[in-house]
């Protein structure tokens, strides 16, 4: 007999995913075991001092990060992005990172690598993780620490990429377009492209913080890129422009293809992943904080937050006559950052118009129109 | 190369994997370097794979599985050994089950 009794499939490939078309399925998780980062990046909405010690306390444990995989994967998660803050500050990283991988998960780790060691290497050579993703704030330790303001930041960034690299990890890297990097932008994807063949992105995106800190946030708006400077970015980058224009039809809507109604979730928000942070809060996705979308595990579980509360937040509707005119009909909202997450965050509504989004989003799709 | 396989011994599956059911479909996810061609790779099983692979719990032999398949399929027992000796030599190959007792 010759035919074969074992398949090797890409995650990709699986026929399950065509079961799951069209259900709300839940497939993966992000899991920000800390919001503590030893970096202090300019645009980063999550991070806390590396000390904090009322931050640390509130962590999940081992154990409860523990259940709450046993309970993903009887839900029917296969990945989960393990993501923080910084995971490798916590010291039990690898437990965490071994008990979630034996319940069968496919693991992703994103890092800044400044904390990787060779006990990390060894364990990720053992138990290989799905990829590894390194974000890339700078290539000269003055872009790259005047993100970071963090002194040696740079030194130890190369240090650890170069592990990961020289033991053949799968890593990923990716590069955040800031004020303070711009002038930077095409060594940052020279550099990226270099040590990585298949895949490399940049985000000139940036989003307010989880926390709502308004001196943090005004370090955000201060590292935003115009909506002209987005679109010169992405214009120089030919692979990614043409992309995006070959993939026009589908990024600006008709107006026919807008459901009727006035539900406010439009997204896949809660369809087929979820986000906890470290210290137990349910999310529909990284960026809905709004307290009516937020849901304690510590208090619940689990599978009550996936099987109750999630459709709960995908039925809020939204009664704003300038929403229900204006983004919820935009023709170029796929161009756009608004979601209900992004405006809460913004303006502490879910419903509400975000300008400088509405410009981003008109720039590149007067940018496509010209091409 | 093909794995030598003992149709009296006795097999169990590695531990260096987790086997789940996902929507009917069962999926192998090896934990560990080495099992696959590429780390992203995940294992399936053809129906017969399946059937078979449910029943290696490290106590029976591979023959008793051939014999209790062959009664549950009503299928000539040559013809299921020849498949369940065909599974095992390519699982055996993967490191994906480990020999339970000599025998």
């Amino acid at each position: 007999m010759n035919e074969s009794y074992v398949s090797t499939r890409d995650l990709h490939d699986l026929s399950l995913w065509d079961k799951m078309r069209g259900k709300r399925a839940l497939t993966s998780f992000d899991l920000e075991i800390t919001a503590r980062c030893n970096n202090n990046c300019r645009h980063c909405y999550i991070n806390l001092p590396a000390g904090d010690k009322e931050a640390k306390e509130k962590e999940l444990s081992l154990e409860e990060i523990g259940e709450i995989g046993t309970e993903a994967v009887a839900l029917g998660a296969v990945w989960c992005l393990i993501t923080g803050g910084e995971p490798l500050l916590r010291d039990d990283f690898s437990d965490i990172y071994l008990s979630l991988k034996k319940k069968g998960l496919l693991i992703s780790v994103f890092t800044n690598a400044t904390l990787v060691t060779k006990e990390h290497i060894k364990l990720f050579k053992a138990y290989p993780p799905r990829d590894i993703e390194v974000s890339v704030y700078g290539v000269s330790k003055e872009s790259y620490e005047s993100v970071t303001r963090r002194p040696g930041s740079f030194a130890a960034f190369r240090r650890g990429l170069d592990l990961l690299f020289e033991n053949g990890l799968n890593v990923r890297l990716k590069a955040m377009a800031l004020r303070s990097n711009l002038h930077e932008q095409p060594e940052i994807a020279r550099f990226c492209k270099e040590q990585t063949k298949d895949y490399f992105r940049f985000d000139p995106f940036l989003h307010l913080r989880y926390d709502r800190n308004p001196s943090r946030n005004a370090e955000i708006m201060a590292e935003r890129l115009s909506p002209e400077e987005i679109v010169a970015l992405e214009q120089s980058d030919p692979e990614r422009f043409q992309a995006l224009a070959e993939g026009c039809d589908k990024l600006i809507l008709p107006q026919s293809a807008y459901p009727p109604g006035n539900h406010l979730f439009q997204c896949g928000a809660g369809t087929a992943s979820f986000s906890l942070s470290y210290d137990g809060l349910f999310r529909l996705c990284p960026s809905l904080w709004h307290p009516d979308c937020v849901y304690d595990v510590k208090q619940g579980t689990l599978t009550k937050a996936w099987q109750t509360f999630v459709p709960q937040v995908r039925e809020m509707r939204s009664e704003s006559r300038e929403f229900l005119d204006m983004c919820r009909k935009c023709p170029f909202i796929n161009l756009c950052m608004w979601c209900p997450a992004h405006a809460y965050l913004e303006t502490g509504e879910l419903d509400a118009p975000v300008d400088y989004f509405c410009q981003v989003a008109h720039a590149r799709a007067a940018a496509l129109h010209r091409a | 190369m093909k794995a030598k396989i003992n149709l009296d011994a006795t097999y169990v599956q590695s531990e260096d994997l987790v086997s789940r059911e996902i929507e009917g479909e069962l999926i192998i996810v090896p934990l560990v370097a080495g099992m696959g061609d590429m780390e992203d790779e995940l294992f399936t099983l053809n129906e017969t794979g399946r059937a078979v692979w449910a029943k290696l719990d490290g106590k029976k032999s591979l023959k008793t599985v051939a014999k209790e398949l062959s009664a549950e399929f009503e299928a000539p027992p040559g013809e299921i050994e020849r498949d369940v000796t065909g599974l095992a030599e390519e699982l055996l190959k993967r490191k994906m089950i480990v020999k339970a007792s000599k025998k």
